[in-house]
């Protein structure tokens, strides 16, 4: 039984040597390689001084050597970082001085594109495109000399750190949830049950891989021996394009957020013939209309369909298996009930359990519950709390900051946030990040950020700003500032300049005003 | 019937305001790839193709929405180009 994620692709190179593992870019790379890839990469690694426990980042677009890296890095004893290929050099930047990655995999256009104050922090780059440049920019080809029969000896248990995702912080930067490979094991093993994952599957991969919903892709495709097919950041755009690529390549489990699932509805031209080949479609991330879900069901009819609920810092923690007799009565769709070796509550502001129909935050325990943000202690004892419903020994346990409800069918309901995260295209972001990003222009007095909400794609966010002086900033000066700051998806689509924000009577912000105000009337 | 440059300034001139600027580009170039940098998403590509069926008078259909006819200012001018001399 495999207790630390490359085992998994250990076990399935032996069974399929000669079977694709990865298909991305209309390349693909057979177990066997991706074995001996990543032998190689983990000795290089060690050779430039990486330790157990050592971050290693990830930086350019999806392809086969991304899942070469990954696997690389676990290899070598090493935590892998993924970074957004489409994050701003700012962002960049923090992620890469916050967690201490010293070694980065990215190709030679992203390399450029980093801060030089940033470039200068690195030892060394590997580049998985483009020709090496001295002894710290090295080519791709480079691992050819390393051995590739089999990994550096390097100890480890189940409950080291595998990765690192950064998400939306609140406080203005994003925060890094701590995984190991328990947390993600406790997953995958679970959907490798569930889902009946096999090695005649093919499997999408439509999640960025900095976006947790890519983990089952990843690690169930090498659990089964199935093959895994990677969808460009390009490719995800065209509807069409993405319809004829599921029936093309044969797809047989697709994860990936409802909107994009309502895009391929709305512009895909899908037909059950397109959708033959899939037995299960997952989503999550977001909450998915029942009208659009329920045109999905017509017309896949062969296939299971799942909804995954879960924050990053539990990957998935409940399910709800969509039962097709109950999709036309149904007005809400649950979040499900928890899934195995996985606990959840709810609890009220009390600190009791709420009772059946009351609302209580959703609190989690058991092995996939993460550490905490990486660096940020406080961070971390404000989210992952001691579980007080035990007495006997010491256990942690994660709110989630979900409101939820235990509904009549013993499902848990999805019910809101208690603080300002929202979520647009599947992406969790906290709307102070942005205003942080906005008050840090020096022009800025004061900024709202408000969530419009989205039918298709979740929300779409709305700024309020007011400038120290009249007429001096303009909408596009502050996306650009926003641009440098936040990825793309963070920054405001619509941005009101005010003279000032209405306040409530204690002198806060009064959002409930702004939010009811149309966008553009000042 | 409109001047071929005319076609290509305003296409350009929409995709620098609706698209690139708000995503913190200040430039773009006729060549430049809008799709692989995050330039335009996927809410932007129907934006854009409402913008080129009312402003051209053309009709773009689903299986029309492509890469390869949409990933440049100079691409979505061929398909704008195409579609007018029929």
């Amino acid at each position: 039984m495999a207790y630390i994620l490359q085992q998994l692709l250990t076990k399935s190179a032996k069974a399929y040597p000669d079977k694709p593992a990865v298909w991305a870019r209309g390349k693909s790379i057979t177990y066997g390689e991706l074995d001996q890839r990543s032998n190689q990469l983990a000795h290089f690694l060690r050779e430039r001084g990486i330790q157990k426990g050592d971050r290693v980042g990830l930086f350019f677009p999806k392809c086969v050597e991304s899942i070469v890296s990954m696997l690389g890095v676990l290899k070598a004893g090493g935590v892998y970082v993924p970074l957004d290929p489409q994050a701003p050099a700012d962002r960049v930047g923090y992620i890469i001085a916050n967690c201490g990655i010293r070694i980065l995999i990215t190709n030679s256009e992203k390399r450029s594109a980093l801060a030089p104050e940033t470039a200068d922090t690195l030892e060394c780059c590997l580049l998985t495109e483009g020709e090496g440049k001295g002894s710290d920019q090295l080519a791709w080809a480079e691992l050819d000399k390393y051995p590739s029969s089999h990994p550096p000896a390097v100890t480890l248990v189940e409950s080291d750190l595998a990765y690192i995702l950064y998400t939306s912080g609140s406080t203005g930067r994003p925060k890094g949830v701590m995984l190991t490979h328990q947390n993600a094991l406790t997953f995958v093993e679970w959907c490798a049950e569930e889902f009946q994952v096999r090695s005649e599957d093919r499997l999408s991969n439509h999640a960025p891989l900095h976006f947790d919903l890519s983990v089952f892709d990843v690690y169930n495709t090498l659990e089964a021996g199935a093959t895994l097919y990677m969808i460009t950041e390009e490719l995800a755009l065209f509807p069409t394009s993405l319809a004829n690529f599921i029936e093309a390549q044969q797809i047989t489990i697709w994860y990936s957020v409802p909107s994009a699932l309502m895009l391929l509805l709305l512009h895909g031209r899908l037909t059950a013939e397109k959708l033959k080949s899939l037995r299960i479609i997952l989503f999550a991330g977001e909450v998915f209309p029942m009208k659009y879900l329920r045109q999905l069901a017509e017309i896949s009819t062969t296939s299971e369909l799942y909804n995954l609920y879960g924050p990053t810092e539990t990957n998935v923690c409940t399910y709800y298996k969509v039962e097709r007799e109950r999709l036309a009565s149904l007005d809400k769709l649950p979040i499900g009930i928890a899934c195995a070796n996985t606990e959840c509550f709810s609890v009220t502001p009390e600190g009791r359990l709420a009772a059946k129909g009351e609302a209580g935050e959703l609190y989690v325990r058991g092995p996939s519950v993460t550490y905490g943000y990486w660096a940020d202690p406080e961070k971390t004892k404000k989210m992952v709390v001691p579980n007080h419903f035990q007495e006997n020994f010491e256990e942690k346990m994660y709110r989630t900051g979900d409101i939820v409800t235990v509904g009549e069918d013993g499902n848990y309901y999805f019910q809101g946030r208690r603080d300002s995260q929202i979520k647009s295209r599947g992406y969790r972001i906290e709307l102070g990040e942005i205003e942080s990003a906005l008050l840090s222009h020096p022009e800025v007095r004061e900024a709202a950020v408000l969530a419009i909400p989205d039918e298709v794609i979740g929300n779409r966010i709305r700024a309020v700003v007011v400038p120290h002086v009249a007429g001096s900033l303009t909408t596009v000066v502050l996306q650009q500032y926003c641009a440098s700051r936040v990825p793309k998806y963070m920054i405001p689509e619509l941005i009101d300049l005010y003279s000032e924000l209405p306040k409530t009577s204690t002198g806060k912000i009064d959002r409930v005003k702004l939010a009811a105000e149309p966008a553009g009337v000042r | 019937m409109i001047e071929q440059a005319a076609i290509k300034d305003q296409i350009r001139a929409y995709v620098l305001e609706e698209f690139a600027q708000p995503k913190g580009k200040a430039t773009i170039t006729d060549e430049e790839n809008l799709t692989k940098e995050g330039i335009i998403d996927s809410m932007g590509i129907f934006r854009l193709v409402a913008f080129l069926e009312e402003t051209f008078k053309v009709r773009v259909g689903d299986e029309e929405i492509t890469h390869d006819n949409l990933e440049s200012v100079d691409a979505i001018e061929r398909l704008v180009l195409s579609k007018s001399k029929k």
